[in-house]
């Protein structure tokens, strides 16, 4: 009896081994009924998303508040002597404005690009236990968007739209350490390729060993064959080291995205692009240092009291 | 009575991973988070016979594959999941040392968390998947492995009730 059950859980865990690894050849020959299966669980759970992100918001304000405390010390500074009504306005609505200032950012950038775009709420953050930097957006096929799309947020690039489904998509951030991009640096041209490392950084290696870099250089996308999965001219980020090692065969640089991956709110994806390449009328203008004013003080001598007295 | 054993199961199992993707995965933990989903399916294996474990590993492995979030082909964590349930299920049922004691199956989940990522890795590099940064995986696996540990013994008890409630158990934990 015993030797029954043990053959009847043995063949049991062949029988589901075996069509684990049938699902897995369906899959990787490319099956479309569980492209479809796919695409209707990400379907159902889009509402599910959403209202956790609604739930959730407010407690993510409050630990990035928390966690931000040192850097926005004097804005809670300045804040405090207002009137508490209206910081209590400011507080319920901060999510919103936040929104509408990166929005806004968008549509400068996107407008100076002449860029056709589709804005879209970040409504989920991918796990990373998938070993992945993701996040997903409230659009999908449904507003235009297709696989390959570049996206972007007000500071520049933030990745590449990496699924689509009907109402909404999963985007590669550029974070994500499988991503690379085909940048030049703005005012030389000099081409290279950026890998994203998982962090806010990436790392760079310029094409040319003739070529230099220095700290400060600004990178924009290249842009790729028919605008996808890049288009060109977006603002990817900023050199922040170079690195000048002997016998190395080529130049290569670390790099700080312009993008802050840690506050998406809002993203925009390229659903079409310019014909003409906005060249460099994207990159972020460099900060100029503030002038220290000279002050010349004239000083006459005046009479002493006591001569003026006499 | 089968019926309802599944009925119960498949709900909890349904609401945790809804759990896990609606507001679990909005969270950004430090070193990669946790996983409520994945603990749920190797804590409900260690209280289960080896043939309910593959067969919920089965089951939770389909439904990790559906998620928005995986990157690999459908099968890939349902293979995964189907050998290592019934793996833990194996070496914890009917030891009672095992299964009685909280810490060892804190302990297990743990070790099974740890190894359920590294084969996942693995697999997945077989079938073609770009592996990340060394320093990175690292960082994941061992940061997912500390919150599993301190995630496990708040979960344990609901887990253990809930497994209580569809098998009709009395497991004294």
């Amino acid at each position: 009896m015993r030797n029954g059950g043990e053959n009847r859980g043995r063949l049991l865990l062949v029988i589901l081994i075996v069509s684990s690894l049938f699902l897995i050849t369906l899959d990787l020959r490319g099956v479309n009924v569980l492209d479809g299966l796919r695409s209707g669980t990400h379907t159902a759970l889009s509402p599910f998303q959403r209202a956790g992100n609604l739930v959730l918001t407010p407690v993510k304000n409050f630990v990035n508040d928390i966690t931000h405390l040192g850097r926005t010390r004097n804005q809670i500074e300045d804040l405090r002597k207002q009137n508490q009504k209206l910081r209590e306005q400011l507080i319920s609505r901060k999510n919103q404005d936040g929104e509408i200032k990166q929005l806004k950012s968008i549509l400068d950038l996107a407008g100076t690009a002449r860029f056709k775009i589709v804005s879209a709420k970040v409504i989920s953050q991918g796990s990373s236990l998938a070993f992945t930097r993701t996040i997903t957006i409230d659009a999908g096929s449904g507003n235009g968007i297709k696989k390959n799309m570049t996206v972007i947020s007000g500071n520049g690039l933030v990745g590449v739209v990496k699924e689509v489904f009907a109402n909404s998509a999963i985007v590669m951030l550029a974070t994500d350490p499988t991503f690379k991009v085909g940048v030049r640096i703005a005012g030389s041209q000099q081409i290279g390729i950026l890998a994203g490392l998982g962090s806010s950084s990436a790392n760079l290696q310029l094409l040319d060993n003739q070529t230099t870099i220095k700290v400060g250089d600004i990178l924009l996308a290249r842009g790729s064959l028919n605008a996808q999965p890049f288009v060109p001219g977006v603002p990817v980020g900023r050199v922040t080291s170079v690195s000048n090692a002997a016998g190395a065969v080529t130049q290569s640089a670390t790099v700080k995205y312009f993008a802050n991956f840690g506050t998406l709110g809002v993203v925009s994806v390229v659903v079409k692009a310019p014909k003409a390449d906005p060249r460099d009328a994207l990159a972020p203008v460099k900060p100029v240092p503030t002038p220290v004013p000279t002050v010349t003080v004239f000083v006459t001598p005046t009479p002493s009291p006591s001569a003026s007295s006499n | 009575m089968l019926l309802r054993r599944f009925g119960i199961t498949s709900t909890i199992f349904l609401l945790f991973f809804i759990g896990q993707e609606a507001f679990v995965n909005q969270l950004s933990f430090p070193a990669g988070g946790f996983s409520i989903f994945l603990i749920l399916t190797l804590l409900w294996a260690a209280l289960s016979t080896p043939e309910v474990a593959a067969a919920v590993g089965f089951g939770a492995g389909i439904l990790l594959d559906l998620s928005p979030s995986t990157n690999g082909p459908l099968g890939h964590w349902t293979l995964i999941l189907v050998l290592l349930s019934y793996a833990i299920s194996f070496f914890s049922y009917g030891d009672e040392n095992m299964r009685g004691n909280p810490l060892s199956l804190i302990l297990m989940v743990t070790l099974a968390e740890v190894i359920v990522l590294v084969s996942y890795l693995v697999t997945g590099f077989l079938l073609g998947i770009t592996a990340t940064s060394f320093a990175q995986t690292l960082t994941t696996i061992i940061g997912s492995a500390a919150w599993t540990m301190v995630v496990t013994p708040l979960l344990l008890p609901a887990v253990a009730w809930l497994h209580d409630l569809a098998f009709d158990s009395r497991m004294r934990i």
